[in-house]
């Protein structure tokens, strides 16, 4: 298991970066974290002539707060999203789903950007940027764009991403007051791909009926899902049990096609789908609830 | 000469493990670790088909690439080495590198070697072959079928062997019976997965015809003989190095194919060549697969709840080759009846051979099996009949009075005292406390289980277990030997060597600790070290849990004939007569006179450098050695109607656990695990206890996690640890380790081997508590691994099933 040929770069500004993306070509790759990629190399399933590593880009890796809500440089790791005191006041549901991802040694590793730019549907990560209304900067050597996460996942492995151009920030709104959010996801055992995983966000109004609820899944689709259809059954209801349980047949009915593999057949995933999704929205509503009190 | 408990200064002392601070230093050696000058580095081309014949094989592009050292196919090898070898009788031949022929995905096909192992895994992508896939057979229940593609064309069939063995009157014990309980039950394929992959470092010297050989294999001291005529060299011009052992569950044992595959390429280049698998090289093709078994399995009982007899029908998926023959079913002979007196026994075993990386045997090797069938069936002999799995247990022990006990096989049970096990185990876990816990728990809807099982755990295997299921052996081998050397220097310092490997167990540990009894000296001052095989004398090696009992003997008698010349020694010196004299804290003294004494190193002098104030008849040096035979083996019946004693030191445990299971996502949560474990004499509570968790984690993996899976086509589908899924430490609980001691009769201190008593009876005790939880659905568990979908799935198939008996 050692990976074939490669050239090998580390650049330390983003400029030279998007340079020599362009200067490599299609064939050339981004090293982030290395938590997916490294593997895919070292099986030989993956492989690019050259590699850019964006560790050395210091200005890649920030949290900063940002009109109550909180802007992210790619490169912070997940163990610092785990725990990140900004992140834990503005954006729990990001601290709590980052300790999902991998082992403690691999979190230490492993990037927000590197995770979003990968768009592995089993990620964690890509759902928590839909329930939460993320968007992402892109930039390249001409310039650079934002792309809401809604219109960045395309399918598995697939992205809004065109060559040439590097993920660099994630921007993510505030969340009105007597909100709370979950995430919940259930594997074959810690530190594993999901099964399957819900982010769940609750915005309660001021009678206590649901003003808002955000509702995303990963491992249950080629692209992480944001369960429109349950959203929209959540409007305006009371957040009681049957509230959620309606919640829940509506992400059942949603998941067409769920993947399958030796771990969960695609019933199991969808089955488990339903669970997770009453929990973590009960949960997030128990949450912001909380929040209020 | 044995001592008595109160009397013994340094055996069952909670000492920490010597190994430990050399391996958690990385101060050892691996094989990977390991560089001699000139090394080139291997790697391997496997198979993508699962049964395929090898047309034609192109490797100009991979001899010409820079830093490609040498190129072989199966054919080119097979000019340099040998199959490997093999201890069935059957005609399955098996070559390192496969030689016309794939027999499954993953099997080894072009073998380079080159200056760094990146170059050599280059050079395979250049290696083109012209295949003709074959259709594949990955299932042992279509491989029996007549026409089912042929694993090996020269047999004719796939069931590779096929024998009904009958031990007493099971006919008139199942006509006498008031219930028979039966079951169909399927044992899952799992394999060792030890952190380490098997690997070999083998530079052959063409001068002399001399190959020396680093490798993790346990057998050194057979692998020279045997593996001989793979590598075509005298086995005295072999010398086999043991090596730190990076883990190996009892999966290591000659390693033919790394070390052929090394073997070769160093004979056609003239350097040394490693050859480490990686992971992908070692789930595809370890060798190291455990069985994948169908049990239809009855037990004859009487009203009361006695069972009276056992009958078996195996059929057991061996993969594409039989190198250990049916060993992993005979072992299970050796306590097939458990801790019960069941008077007669019937076992029919079906090998079939299938596109898969073949089964061999580790930790549990069969016996891991054999109890989780007993158990299962006595599981559900007691909800059949309405009596307490307790109690039913209780009703069919073997008592204290009745060892040494012969089970129907032939094997006998040297000691043991059943219900006091389970009594510890039942004060321990407070099983009433639980089952309140239990039906308070129902009452809101969450479902407990509590498990239990009673079980063996045979130790300290005879070599006539490999031979003995067939009629008419090639060999009758029945040594299974252990040595050791303990030396006094001139100074008054101890040395052991012994011969076998460090396995992963603790062999340092206990043969320091067993030769500071003896001498009255700190263990923490005695130096232990290995010795290569060119040096060594007879020697099985670990295995069969059973170095800790051998060590124990071979140590204890070394160390009697060193004290002898001590004695001799000492005695001259002091003017005194030996009878006079005793040996206390690295003193000898006259008894009763404390300043009349001389030191080891005192006597270490005289003897190394002081030949002419020695008693005449003494040679200069100062050392024991002794080879301990097995302590009690006995050869098997010609008609094979009693096999003979073959696995007499025998353990006992109990375990009994609580489970919490969410019958929503399917997870199981431990909420208890106490294991109590009798397997006599405890030389050191700590490595013990370390042994007993281990394979515990190993056995929760099983029962709830691993497997080995083939797609239909015969692709492995596990070949990565994302898909064979280990415990890790989050899957593990708190896990309460007691003991009981009943000492051996048979061995030196009245120990017994523990290595593989966790991985044993954990299964069964977490099969048994997840199906108490589930007992208000009516679920019974009939398989391995017990996975959270299909926990999911046969709720909701008993919620139907009720559903549908209510309308």
């Amino acid at each position: 298991m050692k990976p074939a040929r490669f050239r090998y770069f580390a650049p330390h500004t983003i400029t030279e970066a998007a340079q020599l993306l362009d200067e490599q070509g299609d064939e050339a790759r981004l090293l982030a974290g290395g938590q997916s990629l490294l593997p895919l190399l070292n099986l030989r399933l993956a492989r690019p002539s050259a590699l850019i590593d964006l560790n050395e880009i210091q200005a890649l890796a920030f949290i900063h707060p940002r009109n109550g809500g909180l802007v992210l440089g790619a490169l912070t790791r997940d163990a610092t999203l785990e725990r990140d005191p900004l992140v834990a006041a503005r954006q729990p549901l990001l601290a709590e789903a980052a300790h999902y991802v991998g082992h403690l040694a691999i979190r230490h590793r492993s990037t927000l950007g590197g995770s979003l730019a990968h768009a592995d549907p089993a990620a964690e990560l890509p759902a928590v940027m839909l329930a939460l209304d993320a968007a992402f900067t892109l930039q390249s050597s001409t310039g650079s764009r934002t792309v809401a996460a809604a219109a960045f996942f395309k399918g598995p492995f697939q992205t809004a991403l065109q060559h040439g151009e590097i993920l660099t920030e994630v921007h993510l709104p505030g969340l009105p007051p007597r909100s709370g959010s979950a995430f919940l996801e259930f594997a074959r055992r810690e530190g594993d791909y999901a099964l399957a995983g819900v982010a769940a966000v609750i915005c309660l109004a001021e009678d206590g009926t649901i003003a808002q609820a955000r509702l995303a899944l990963c491992s249950v689709a080629p692209t992480p899902l944001q369960a429109i259809a349950a959203e929209t059954v959540l409007r305006g209801r009371h957040p009681d049990n049957a509230a959620w349980q309606a919640a829940a047949e509506a992400v059942v009915d949603e998941l067409k096609e769920p993947p399958a593999d030796i771990h969960g057949s695609a019933e199991y995933r969808r089955h488990l789908a339903g669970v997770l999704t009453r929990r973590a929205l009960a949960r997030a509503a128990q949450r912001a609830e909380r929040s209020h009190s | 000469m044995t001592t008595t408990v109160s009397e013994r200064a340094w055996i069952g002392k909670d000492l920490k493990r010597r190994e430990d601070p050399a391996l958690l230093m990385g101060t050892v050696t691996y094989i990977n670790d390991f560089k001699i000058a000139g090394m080139l580095h291997a790697a391997v081309l496997r198979s993508p088909y699962a049964h395929a014949r090898i047309r034609a094989i192109d490797t100009s592009a991979a001899r010409a690439l820079p830093g490609v050292q040498a190129v072989l196919t199966g054919k080119e090898a097979a000019e340099v080495i040998g199959p490997v070898p093999a201890f069935c009788a059957e005609p399955v031949v098996e070559h390192a590198i496969a030689v016309e022929k794939v027999r499954y995905a993953g099997e080894a096909v072009v073998a380079v070697a080159a200056e760094s192992r990146a170059i050599a895994e280059d050079a395979l992508d250049l290696v083109e072959i012209d295949w003709e896939p074959l259709p594949a057979v990955t299932d042992a229940l279509s491989a029996m079928q007549p026409g089912a593609p042929l694993v090996h064309e020269n047999l004719g069939t796939n069931v590779v062997y096929d024998h009904v063995f009958t031990f007493g009157d099971v006919d008139g014990d199942f006509a006498q019976a008031d219930h028979v309980i039966r079951r169909r039950l399927r044992w899952p394929r799992a394999t060792a997965a030890p952190l380490e992959p098997n690997g070999a470092v083998c530079a052959y010297d063409p001068a002399r015809d001399t190959m020396e050989i680093w490798s993790n294999t346990n057998m050194l001291n057979s692998a020279s003989w045997v593996m001989s005529s793979m590598l075509k060299i005298p086995p005295h011009k072999l010398n086999f190095y043991p090596m730190y052992t990076g883990g190996s569950f009892g999966s290591k044992h000659f390693l033919a194919k790394v070390i052929g595959i090394a073997g070769a390429l160093t004979k056609v280049t003239g350097r040394p060549v490693k050859f480490m698998e990686d992971r992908l090289d070692n789930l595809m093709a370890n060798d190291s697969q455990g069985p994948e078994r169908i049990y239809d399995a009855e037990l004859a009982v009487t009203k009361d709840g006695q069972f009276l007899s056992l009958r078996l029908r195996t059929i057991d998926d061996y993969g594409a080759y039989f190198i250990f023959a049916i060993t992993g079913n005979t072992n299970m002979m050796a306590q097939i009846t458990g801790p019960y007196t069941i008077r007669s026994v019937e076992t029919g075993i079906k090998a079939v051979l299938t596109n898969k990386n073949q089964q061999t045997v580790f930790r549990g090797a069969g016996s891991d099996v054999g109890n989780w069938v007993l158990e299962r069936l006595v599981d559900a002999a007691a909800e059949q009949l309405g009596i307490d799995r307790v109690e039913i247990r209780r009703r069919n022990f073997i008592q204290p009075d009745q060892f040494p006990y012969k089970i129907p096989t032939g094997n006998v049970y040297d000691s043991g005292n059943y219900p006091g096990v389970l009594n510890l185990a039942l004060e321990h876990f407070d099983l009433d406390a639980w089952r309140q816990e239990q039906a308070r728990a129902r009452q809101e809807g969450r479902y407990l289980g509590i498990g239990l099982a009673t079980a063996q755990q045979r130790s300290t295997y005879s070599s006539t277990e490999f031979w003995f299921h067939n009629p008419a052996p090639a060999t009758g081998l029945n040594s299974t030997p252990e040595s050791v050397r303990i030396s006094v220097g001139p100074t008054g310092g101890v040395t052991v060597t012994m011969f076998s490997p460090f396995w992963g167990n603790s062999p340092e540990t206990v043969a320091a600790q067993v030769v500071a009894e003896e001498l009255g000296i700190d263990p923490r001052d005695v130096n232990v070290t290995y010795d290569s095989t060119a040096h060594a004398l007879p020697s099985a090696g670990p295995g069969g849990s059973r170095m800790t009992v051998m060590l124990a003997g071979a140590v204890h008698g070394a160390a009697a004939r060193l004290k002898e010349k001590i004695f001799k020694i000492a005695a001259h010196m002091l003017e005194a007569s030996v009878s006079d004299l005793e040996l206390v804290g690295g003193q000898v003294r006259v008894k009763g006179v404390p300043s009349s004494s001389v030191s080891l190193a005192d006597i270490g002098m005289r003897a190394y450098w002081f030949k002419l104030d020695l008693p005449p008849e003494l040679e200069s040096g100062l050392e024991g050695t002794f080879t301990y035979d097995h302590p009690y083996t006995t050869k098997p019946h010609d008609d094979r109607k009693d096999l003979g004693v073959f696995y007499p030191i025998m353990g006992h445990a109990a375990h009994l656990v609580a489970v919490e299971v969410d019958i929503e996502t399917g997870a199981v949560l431990f909420k208890k695990y106490v294991a109590v474990h009798d397997v006599g004499t405890v030389l050191n509570p700590r490595s013990l206890q370390g042994q007993i968790r281990g394979g515990i984690a190993q056995g929760i993996g099983l029962a709830l996690l691993e497997e080995v899976r083939y797609g239909p086509d015969g692709q492995n589908l596990t070949s990565t640890f994302v898909d064979y899924l280990l415990p890790s430490a989050s899957d593990v609980p708190a896990i309460e380790v007691y003991h009981q001691e009943t000492p051996s009769p048979f061995t030196a201190y009245g120990v017994k081997g523990g290595g593989e008593g966790g991985r044993m009876v954990a299964p069964p005790a977490v099969t048994s508590a997840i199906e108490d939880a589930l007992r208000p659905f009516g679920v019974s568990i009939d398989e391995m691994p017990i996975t959270p979908e299909k926990i999911v799935r046969w709720v909701k198939e008993a919620q139907s099933r009720r559903q549908g008996q209510s309308n």
